[in-house]
């Protein structure tokens, strides 16, 4: 018999049990659409977590460094920057930008209060991504009673001594835009140090990364550490695609070491992970750190991974749904069919054929049911991103790196979830497709009088 | 001293604690000079502008009152107090070899800081923190045990050595005269601070406040000296100056201070193997 036969047959079926496969249709549908969310909702994460994490302490690939005057001392800086910048640019393909940032350890004092925190000193011009991720923030998100207007400008960075600081920083400090704040640090030789800055802008907090980050132009950073105009913290490429980072890493190290720079082993670990080692590392000179983000960024790996697995585990309670309602149905169907079966056999249809009627029934709701769901999800998903939702609790937004609800459905996750429901119905319904392909006809015939 | 450690400041002691930064200028240099001086008896005399070579003569002076040509113990009681938290005293020996270039601070109370010591060997300063045991390398801005203070606190003063002096005036200090002299770091990586001021009794010619100075020109620490003893060393042959008592207020972080107090200082000889790792690692065993 002709598979299209089979497949009108199949069809037929489903829509004489009209209720029977609405309802079916129905519960597929709406695992399948939960399923998408959840897909969509893990993907956003993953992509909003990265994205910030690259914009704000990472680039795609990193050369960060060590500088040590004597075995003893550590100073974590890269010499001859504007050298080792236009190496990676000309070496690494399918850069989109490479751009450099100083960076040190200070305290940032207020009238009220002191914080101790990872400075980083931009240029805000060159920063094309920063604005993506560091939005303002309203008033009454750090000070008490106030207004919902932004205040301040975030290209006021572009001006010296000046600071950007997220929300959490500025209730810790007590401190809004216009407010002083005092920086104080040590020189690269441990000279006492201080710089007087302006908040210019209080930005939106973005998770765990708001704590432990504070962004100063480069120069006002170049003057509080005495940096001369060639040393930085670290040069930061961004990659067309950034899951090429290993590729171009390889390619910038290759690249560095030929120029004749002392490049270290690579180590999975962030650039900041390494400074005890080095400290005990008896060398002295310059050597070159390449990290990649996957690298940077590992600390955040346990939150994916919680993410992964919480996934993983909805994904297989919702297969264990479908997959029961489905054996259930199609036991159903076939009791109800026994007499038809038999008919059937009795004319002659193989047991094969049986077999696969069954389950093309199965994968035809499947398929119809979960295409509907996907859809229906992927819209839901999409809506509820469009829609910015704020997520009111703080630990969420501390390990989500953001303090709206991000939802990014990639086409092939929904594709893939469609089939995989199909297969999996498909796969539910073997066990009734047997018993009824293993049916005698006078068996079947008899038991349907 | 039994070593306490305060819960909370009650207004009262905020109140008190203002009264004496105000005070301090005043009341507290009235018992600035040395117990046993008879320099303290000198009479009163109008002080004149200082030559660039009677300023070095000056802090070479200073130098040699603290310098002891033997070795030096003295128990240190730490009182830091910071705005909106718990007071906290500490309690430390310090021990000092000044001909060998050797200083350990070593904490004893409260019971969490006992065996953390500092061990200075000549321009070399470690850390060892028995918590975790390991040694660290800690420069001249090291904060000694998170208070206020910092190693030149602690150890023999190095002025002339360190510091180009500069005449700024003489001045009222309270009721003292005194003469007011910026001091200018030689080499800046070998100092807290690259610039001070200090405020010196002309009488005495005691140290009655210090100011110390970042890179950038801001004020960062303002320390009174409001009582100054000595003791007769016999190898040195002379008398061995200290302060009895130490107020640091932080000029940044506005509230925070920090009290040091000298006690027990003794000249008599220390083992010979106590400026090492392993001795000082031994402590908290």
């Amino acid at each position: 018999m002709p598979l299209r036969t089979l497949f009108t047959i199949a069809l037929r079926n489903l829509l004489k049990a009209g209720r029977r496969t609405l309802l079916l249709m129905i519960a597929i549908a709406s695992v399948t659409m939960l399923l998408v969310m959840m897909m969509a909702l893990t993907e956003g994460i993953r992509t909003s977590v990265i994205h910030s994490a690259t914009v704000l302490v990472s680039g795609h690939i990193n050369v960060a460094g060590f500088y040590k005057a004597t075995p003893s001392d550590m100073d974590p800086i890269v010499l001859e920057a504007p050298a080792i910048k236009k190496i990676v640019e000309e070496n690494v393909p399918n850069l989109t930008s490479v751009v450099d940032r100083t960076q040190g350890i200070a305290r940032i004092i207020s009238a009220t209060d002191t914080i101790q925190t990872l400075l980083m000193g931009v240029d805000i011009s060159e920063e094309t991504a920063f604005r993506e991720v560091v939005r303002l923030a309203p008033e009454s998100a750090y000070k008490e009673g106030g207004s919902d207007e932004l205040k301040g400008d975030i290209s006021q960075l572009g001006e010296p001594n000046t600071a950007l600081i997220f929300a959490s920083q500025a209730r810790s400090l007590g401190v809004g835009v216009g407010d002083p704040l005092t920086v104080r640090a040590q020189t690269l030789d441990g000279v006492a140090n201080t710089a007087d800055v302006t908040v210019i802008a209080v930005a939106e907090d973005v998770g765990l990364l708001s704590t432990f980050a504070l962004f100063l132009p480069k120069e006002t950073l170049r003057t509080l550490y005495q940096f001369n105009a060639t040393t930085t913290g670290m040069v930061m490429g961004y990659l067309k695609d950034p899951d090429d980072a290993s590729n171009a890493l390889g390619k910038a190290r290759s690249a560095l070491q030929q120029a004749g720079y002392d490049v270290m082993d690579h180590s999975d670990r962030p650039f900041f992970a390494k400074f005890q080692q080095v400290r005990g590392e008896d060398w002295t000179g310059q050597k070159l750190d390449l990290t990649t983000w996957q690298d940077q960024i590992s600390f955040l790996n346990l939150i994916l991974t919680a993410i992964n697995t919480v996934s993983f585990f909805l994904i297989v309670v919702l297969g264990v749904i479908i997959g029961v309602g489905m054996i259930n149905t199609m036991l159903m169907s076939v009791r109800e069919r026994t007499g038809e079966i038999g008919t059937l056999r009795a004319m002659g249809m193989q047991r094969a054929h049986i077999l696969l009627l069954f389950m093309l029934e199965a994968m035809i709701l499947g398929f119809v049911a979960a295409g509907l769901g996907g859809l229906l999800g992927a819209g839901a998903a999409m809506g509820l991103d469009a829609a910015q939702i704020h997520i009111p609790v703080e630990a969420v937004q501390a390990i989500l790196l953001s303090d709206t609800l991000h939802m990014s459905v990639a086409a092939h996750q929904a594709i893939l979830a469609v089939l995989a429901i199909t297969a999996f119905s498909a796969f539910a319904a073997l066990w009734p497709s047997l018993k009824a392909a293993r049916m005698q006809p006078v068996d079947a015939i008899r038991h349907s009088d | 001293m039994k070593s306490k450690r305060f819960l909370g400041i009650t207004l009262t002691s905020k109140i008190a604690g203002l009264l004496a930064v105000l005070l301090l200028s005043t009341s507290a240099f009235a018992q600035a000079k040395p117990e046993n001086s008879a320099a303290s008896e000198a009479k009163k005399t109008s002080a004149k502008v200082l030559s660039d070579k009677e300023m070095l003569e000056l802090l070479k002076e200073l130098d040699h009152r603290q310098h002891s040509a033997g070795d030096y113990e003295a128990q240190v009681y730490i009182d830091q107090r910071e705005k909106d938290k718990s007071a906290l005293l500490y309690e430390a020996t310090i021990y000092r070899r000044d001909l060998a270039n050797k200083m350990i601070i070593l904490f004893e109370k409260p019971r969490s800081e006992a065996g953390k010591g500092y061990l200075r060997i000549d321009k070399n300063l470690f850390m060892y923190d028995p918590n975790v045991g390991k040694w660290e390398r800690r420069t001249e801005r090291e904060r000694i045990g998170g208070t206020g203070s910092q190693r030149s606190d602690f150890d023999e003063w190095e002025l002339a050595e360190k510091f180009v002096p500069s005449f700024v005036g003489v001045e009222k200090l309270g009721n003292f005269e005194v003469y007011h002299l910026k001091l200018t770091a030689r080499d800046r990586t070998d100092v807290a601070y690259p610039i001070l001021e200090i405020w010196l009794d002309t009488k005495t010619q005691n140290v009655l406040k210090q100011q110390e100075f970042a890179l950038s020109g801001r004020l960062m620490r303002t320390t009174y000296y409001p009582k100054w003893s000595r003791i007769q060393s016999e190898e040195k042959k002379d008398w061995v100056y200290f302060p009895k008592e130490i107020r640091i207020f932080d000029e940044v972080e506005k509230g925070n201070r920090t009290t040091v107090i000298f006690r027990n200082v003794d000249l008599k000889a220390l083992p010979e193997n106590i400026f090492t790792k392993a001795w000082l690692e031994s402590k908290s065993r």
